[in-house]
């Protein structure tokens, strides 16, 4: 299969002018890390943008960045961290978990709306995107939001893109918005509770005055996996304070006052604390175990607990994050009913994030939309794609 | 906010001034939110913004009332809630006062409801015609769901009914004319409004009243020639039977601030005072005297519980552990801008004070309006008694006798903020804790 | 002045019998179409656009919404949604073809759940409605619009509402979780729910901001935060715009992102003052009010690191808020600054371009070049953190000239904005305001881009016409 990898964005226009001319479909990658994931995408020729690399614009005192599409993820998060700043929403890298090893794109991760454990208090990835830049189905180049904090002229394609995973069009830069980086981070971890009480916990932390950025629940297996809980022997809830560093020292110390009913918690220092919640993000505990099937189920966190058991008693294992709302679950092929009845019954969403490519031709890699959207999702995939030439089937069927 | 008067119109003072509150308007909309009746019914018409809207249209059209603008400004309740809310100063009052003289003047209405209106205009002010019918409608009360119809005139009848206390209490000497000397050394003198149904339905206000200021220092006037303040045919439109009524009291006012001297006119029933702080402005254009006393005597007035604050008040028993949920009149919150003092007042008591949520939201008496809209009335009765009821009160205080009426009935006793002062000073119980204390005593 | 086409006649001739297809569908006080009682509709926060409309539609609940809009399709009639008019862009301005579909008696809150920290609400909830519900757990909504005591969750979706604590917590769009919406085709729809981040392309993120363009949000799921522990704000004066400007810089260099950074210029200080009696300093030229949150000892360590940086730029006054009564006027006064300004001005119009921070203190002071130009004052009041600036241009709308100039001067002032990397509009939305200005901001192509996705939604064009697109496209 070739790759085209055009180097402006006129290139990139150009190539895809000549695609929809042809109606010849691509499938559209940043550094092609995505072999694992949704459908499988039927295309001669794959378009990447990783030759679209470089910041252009960083302002840390007017907390924007804007970078081409294809700048690795890495590189963005050195520039920002060499000014004392952070991407807000934390996004992971999910190599190992998926088994894949190329160097992710910004653009990649836009296009996918992928966010960390931060997401829960700080925003998504398509929270902090303040511009896009990209060509649509037909080649033509379109700009959407821009380069200030806020901005409400006309639709809002900026979120529109991010997560439709290069269907509507593909990325040549993205502006974002970035925050000051906390001075320091602390952890309390809760050991032995069940899924359910961990939940209570995390929705206490949560409800808290004290601006907890981050609520996970590992059960005794997977926290069995990341080294700084390995001492437990048993489940771990974590809930993170990222602020001062005697602020981090004060509200850990409120909130354990405020979580003594669900046990003594322990408090894990800021090198610990980072390293926990690096491994919580890229989902590290999950990762090269036996399952063939990894999915991400998002739901209200109070059901997160009868996920994650659903998903057990099918014969996976899994993880939660975002306070509960966020179930990781890899499983056997088998398991895929149970997982997405689950994911059904508590009113959420899932999807499929590796299996084998003829189980993703054939599952929903995501819920089926009810008639009345699915009808807009064709419509508005036809307003920017009006040939169905880029990413064609990746997320729907025919879509 | 863009107006349209003809220069010619604008000659004229009144609509002059009305384009002025009207330029005043910048059309924001945050006076619709805290208005009950658009909280209640969910349309522009029946909000500030909307009425502002229908009377700018009104008066610049310069022709006859029409029945739709007339049925939305009557469902306001000159609660004034707008005006506390609006940011750019817009004076609703006025606004309105002019656009009901205007109704009054040039809109006939169903003849049902001028007989309906013309009686309450008559009878109302007057507290001996008022205990008279109060006596017959004692004794039509037990027959009042037999009324037919589900009309408006009807249900205003029922209404009417349904608000006529059961036992009139007898009438009280304290509130004849005469001069209620201080106890002790002499620190002001003052002239009490004994108002016109307040007197009727509950003279314990005023004797409450007079008992606390004589009892610290104060001597207490009830001048000769004085009645009703005027609000009642005022909101009705009627001028010139309201501009009488001020007049009356002006002059019996006057007489006393010219003579012997006061240091205020005390006013118990808030819906008053906003009307009595108001005769400065209704008065503008009036020739000398009556413009001069009119000023001087707004100046002058004051609600009493702004002038126990001033005087300075304390407790002379130890309080009884009961929880008091203010409720905030309209007239004093928002006609008066009297928030602070009766709850500092009430804690000052002893009482454990609370407030109830949505407290901005008028009550639904509003003077005769619980007569002539009886259905949002009700509507807001309800909410506010279930609003109160979740604070869990032992009993209710507020600062005005209409309020007191409409919310009377409920789980709780209304007593007036003055009553439980005075009582915690020296004073009876108020009467309507006879109950709650016996029940707390056994 | 902006152009609105002629109404159709074809319609305008259906008239009674529309109005008597609405009567058929909804209560009889839910229908009104006498011409007196339709004037009050005529307009919203921004007055100098008026048009009586058809009819005027107050529905109670999403069925009656969805037949309304069933109705409406089938009949070919076009719809203008409206919360509670308070659009600063002429977004629920009627139209003489169309009849307006008020969502205000949609105003119950359905659910309140803490554990799971969602509210699902209807839209014609107020937006302080949310927050007055669930104070008492500790809770808040957190989009504060300086409207929010009176605009509607349905406005604010809608419009994409930002507010003066959206530096820390976000606009609207960052805070919703689920909508229920009513197509133009009168079907009811289900988009996102109680869970984040759903699959499938993000409706939640189109729809909100999409002016009423796309379809009728019903229901809207939001997300309540816990309270910070405290919040206490500050106020420094500083001698000139261009300084506070500055100083605005230097606290976000520094690494600190107060909850709020506000700005008032000289006539906003004074007209803000008179309605709010916050204690504003009368003698500083700019003033920035600057809130921090945590406990009191954060509060003071932070208060005393932005002091010090406040000292560098010569402050006529620094006074931080020693109760929360003093916050709460503080906030008063700069929440209710729109309306104060109309104590010292007939009319005002009300700019909302965002620029880059850094081109402050530029952009002030072209503005106040502007302001002498054309001879019409300006009192500048805006959310200095984020760097959307609102200048309040005064004038007075009785006076046509005057008029004219205020309108020219407003789009002299989004121009500029857009000229240093800005845009027309930061959360106000576009409406019928600066639809015409588009073109400065976009392409021809990328305007094509986003009438096909409202094709997509709204293939008859129904649905709020002649607004957000510029006319000439728009008949595309
Ligand atoms: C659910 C999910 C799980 C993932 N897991 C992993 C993982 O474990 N490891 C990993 O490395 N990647 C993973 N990916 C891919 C994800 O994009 C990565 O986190 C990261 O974005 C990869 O970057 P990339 O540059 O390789 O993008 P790709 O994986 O090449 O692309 C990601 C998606 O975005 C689209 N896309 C890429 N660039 C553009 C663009 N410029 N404009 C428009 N569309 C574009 C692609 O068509 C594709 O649908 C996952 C993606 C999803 C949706
Ligand atoms: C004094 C003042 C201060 C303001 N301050 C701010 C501020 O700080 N920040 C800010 O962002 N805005 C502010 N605004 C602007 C305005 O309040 C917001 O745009 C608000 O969200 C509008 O809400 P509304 O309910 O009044 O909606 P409306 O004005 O009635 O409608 C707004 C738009 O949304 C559409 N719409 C409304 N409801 C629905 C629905 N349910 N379904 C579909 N479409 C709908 C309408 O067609 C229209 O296009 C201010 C306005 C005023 C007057
Ligand atoms: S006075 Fe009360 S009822 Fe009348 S418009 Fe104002 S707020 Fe509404
Ligand atoms: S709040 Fe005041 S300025 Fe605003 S609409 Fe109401 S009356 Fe007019």
């Amino acid at each position: 299969m070739s790759v085209l990898a055009p180097e402006s964005e006129a290139e990139l226009a150009a190539s895809i002018r000549s695609a929809w001319e042809a109606g010849e479909p691509l499938a559209i990658q940043g550094n092609g890390s995505k072999g694992a994931m949704l459908r499988p995408v039927q295309a001669a020729r794959t378009l990447s943008t990783r030759a679209l690399s470089g910041i252009s614009l960083y302002a840390p005192n007017e907390l924007i960045l804007e970078a081409g599409a294809g700048t690795p993820l890495a590189t963005v998060e050195a520039a920002v961290a060499a000014a004392g700043q952070q991407i807000i929403a934390e996004p992971p890298d999910l190599s190992a978990l998926l088994g894949a090893s190329s160097v992710q794109t910004i653009g990649g991760v836009v296009a996918a709306n992928l966010s960390g454990p931060r997401r829960v208090a700080a925003g998504a990835m398509r929270d902090h995107l303040l511009g896009i830049r990209a060509v649509n189905g037909t080649g033509e180049v379109i700009r959407s939001g821009g380069r200030v904090l806020k901005n409400v002229t006309g639709l809002d394609l900026c979120k529109l893109l991010a997560g439709s995973h290069g269907t509507l069009g593909v990325l040549s830069a993205v502006t974002i918005k970035v925050l000051p980086a906390a001075e320091s981070a602390g952890t309390l971890v809760l050991g032995g509770l069940d899924p359910a009480r961990a939940v209570a916990a995390l929705s206490a932390a949560l409800g808290s005055p004290y601006g907890v950025s981050g609520a996970a629940f590992l059960p005794a297996a997977a926290a069995a996996r990341v080294p700084a809980l390995a001492g437990l022997g048993a489940s771990a809830t974590l809930v993170r304070i990222e602020e001062f560093a005697v602020s981090v020292a004060y509200r850990t110390a409120r909130l354990r006052d405020d979580l003594a009913r669900f046990g003594r918690a322990d408090l894990l220092d800021d090198p610990a604390s980072r390293a926990v919640w690096r491994a919580v993000r890229d989902v590290v505990p999950l990762a090269g175990g036996s399952g063939e099937t990894v999915w991400r189920v998002s739901v209200r966190p109070s059901s997160g607990p009868a996920v994650l058991e659903a998903a057990e008693a099918a014969g996976g294992c899994g993880m939660l994050d975002w306070g509960g709302g966020l179930v990781w679950i890899t499983a056997p092929t088998a398991a895929a009913e149970a997982v997405m009845a689950g994911a059904r019954a508590a009113g959420g969403t899932w999807m499929l994030m590796r299996a084998p490519e003829t189980l993703r031709a054939v599952l929903p890699v995501v819920p089926p939309e009810p008639p009345a959207l699915a009808r807009l999702t064709r419509a508005v995939k036809a307003a920017f794609d009006p040939k169905g030439i880029l990413n064609p089937g990746r997320v729907f069927a025919g879509v | 906010m863009q107006t349209n008067f003809s220069p010619d119109q604008l000659r004229d003072p009144e609509l002059a001034e009305s384009n002025t509150i009207l330029r005043t308007c910048v059309h924001c909309g945050f006076c619709t939110a805290t208005c009950p009746t658009f909280v209640l019914l969910g349309d522009e018409l029946d909000s500030p913004r909307g009425r502002i809207y229908l009377i700018k249209d009104m008066l610049e059209s310069g022709g006859p009332a029409t029945e739709p603008v007339v049925r939305h400004v009557d469902r306001c309740l000159s609660c004034l809630s707008c005006m506390t809310t609006c940011p750019s100063g817009v004076h609703y009052m006025h606004l309105v006062d002019h656009a009901r003289t205007h109704i009054e003047n040039t809109y006939r209405r169903p003849l049902p409801e001028r007989v309906l209106r013309s009686v309450l205009a008559l009878v109302l002010p007057r507290p001996w015609l008022m205990r008279l019918a109060l006596l017959g409608a004692g004794v039509a009360r037990p027959f009042r769901s037999l009324l037919p119809g589900k009309g408006m005139m009807a249900q205003r009848l029922r209404a009417l009914l349904a608000l006529a206390p059961r036992r009139l209490p007898p009438p009280s000497a304290a509130q004849s004319p005469q001069v209620h000397r201080a106890e002790g050394k002499r620190r002001g003198r003052v002239a009490l409004l004994t108002g016109c149904a307040q007197q009727v339905l509950a003279p314990e206000i005023n004797e409450a009243t007079i008992r606390l200021l004589t009892r610290l220092g104060i001597e207490v006037v009830i001048p000769r020639g004085m009645g009703c303040c005027g609000a009642l045919t005022h909101h009705m439109g009627k001028h010139e039977p309201a501009m009488a009524a001020a007049r009356a009291n002006l002059a019996a006012w006057s007489a006393e601030a010219e003579g012997e001297g006061l240091d205020a006119v005390i006013i118990n029933t808030s819906g008053c005072g906003t009307t009595v702080k108001d005769y400065g402005f209704m008065f503008r254009a009036e020739p000398e005297p009556w413009r001069g006393r009119a000023e001087r005597i707004s100046a002058l007035a004051m609600d009493v519980s702004e002038y126990l604050s001033r005087i300075g008040y304390a407790p002379t028993r130890p309080a009884p552990a009961l929880t008091v949920a203010y409720h905030a009149a309209c007239s004093l919150q928002h006609g008066q801008k009297i928030t602070v003092e009766p709850k500092a007042l009430l804690r000052r008591a002893g009482f454990t004070v609370v407030e109830p949520a949505e407290g901005h939201l008028c009550c639904g008496s509003a003077g005769t309006y619980n007569m002539m809209q009886p259905a949002i009335a009700t509507r807001l009765r309800e909410r506010k008694l279930a609003n109160l009821a979740a604070r869990r009160p032992d009993l209710v205080a507020a600062g005005n006798i209409g309020c007191i009426t409409q919310l009377s009935g409920g789980d709780f006793p209304l007593v007036h903020t003055i009553e439980l002062l005075d009582w915690m000073a020296g004073g009876p119980a108020p009467a309507s804790l006879g109950p709650l204390l016996a029940a707390r005593a056994a | 002045m902006i152009a609105l086409p002629e109404p159709k006649a074809e319609v305008l001739a259906r008239r009674d019998d529309i109005v008597a297809g609405l009567r058929a569908l909804l209560p009889a006080d839910a229908v009104i179409a006498e011409p007196e009682r339709l004037r009050p509709y005529e307009t919203d926060g921004l007055t100098a656009y008026r048009q009586i409309p058809l009819a005027v539609a107050l529905p109670s609940t999403t069925d009656e919404v969805a037949a309304v809009m069933a109705f409406c399709h089938r009949e070919g009639v076009r719809v203008v949604p409206r919360g509670a008019g308070t659009s600063l862009s002429g977004g629920a301005l009627p139209l003489a073809d169309a009849i307006v579909i008020g969502l205000m008696r949609l105003n119950r809150i359905l659910s309140v759940d803490y554990a799971d920290r969602v509210a699902v609400v209807q839209a014609g909830v107020t937006n302080i409605g949310i927050t007055q519900r669930v104070q008492e757990e500790g809770f808040f909504y957190a989009p504060d619009p300086s409207s929010q005591l009176a605009c509607m969750i349905g406005g604010n979706v809608n419009m994409n509402s930002g507010g003066a604590h959206c530096l820390k917590y976000g606009v609207t769009a960052n805070n919703l979780l689920g909508l229920r919406i009513v197509t133009v085709e009168g079907e009811i729809v289900e988009i996102g729910g109680a869970h984040l981040d759903a699959a499938g392309y993000d409706w939640l993120g189109l729809l909100t901001g999409s002016e009423g363009q796309l379809a009728i949000v019903t229901e809207v799921t939001v997300r309540i935060l816990r309270s910070p522990e405290g919040a206490r704000a500050m106020l420094a004066g500083f001698r000139a715009n261009e300084v506070a400007g500055a100083c605005v810089d230097a606290i976000i260099s520094s690494g600190i992102i107060p909850v709020a950074l506000e700005f008032m210029d000289r006539p906003a200080i004074h007209a803000c003052e008179a309605f709010a009696h916050a204690g504003y300093p009368l003698d500083a030229e700019a003033l920035l009010i600057i809130e921090v949150e945590g406990s009191v000892e954060e509060q003071d360590r932070l208060l005393g690191q932005i002091r010090t940086i406040c000292e560098r730029f010569d402050p006529v006054s620094l006074r931080v808020a020693q109760t929360a009564e003093e916050s709460a006027a503080i906030w008063k006064g700069r929440k209710g600054a729109f309306g104060a300004v109309g104590r010292i001005s007939p009319d005002y119009l009300c700019m909302d371009g965002t620029i880059p921070t850094s081109r402050l203190p530029e952009v002030l002071g072209r503005i106040g070049a502007m302001s002498r130009e054309y001879g019409l004052q300006v009192a500048n009041i805006f959310h200095a953190g984020d760097g959307n600036l609102h200048p309040l241009i005064m004038f007075d709308a009785n006076d046509p000239a005057s008029m004219h100039k205020a309108e020219c001067f407003g789009a002299d002032i989004l121009k500029l904005c857009v000229e240093v990397g800005g845009c027309l509009t930061g959360e106000h939305g576009v409406g019928v305001e600066k639809r015409d200005l588009m073109d400065v901001q976009f392409t021809p192509t990328e305007l094509d881009q986003q009438r096909r996705i409202k094709s997509a939604f709204d293939p008859g064009w129904l649905l709020n016409p002649h607004k957000v697109f510029p006319l000439a496209a728009a008949a595309a």
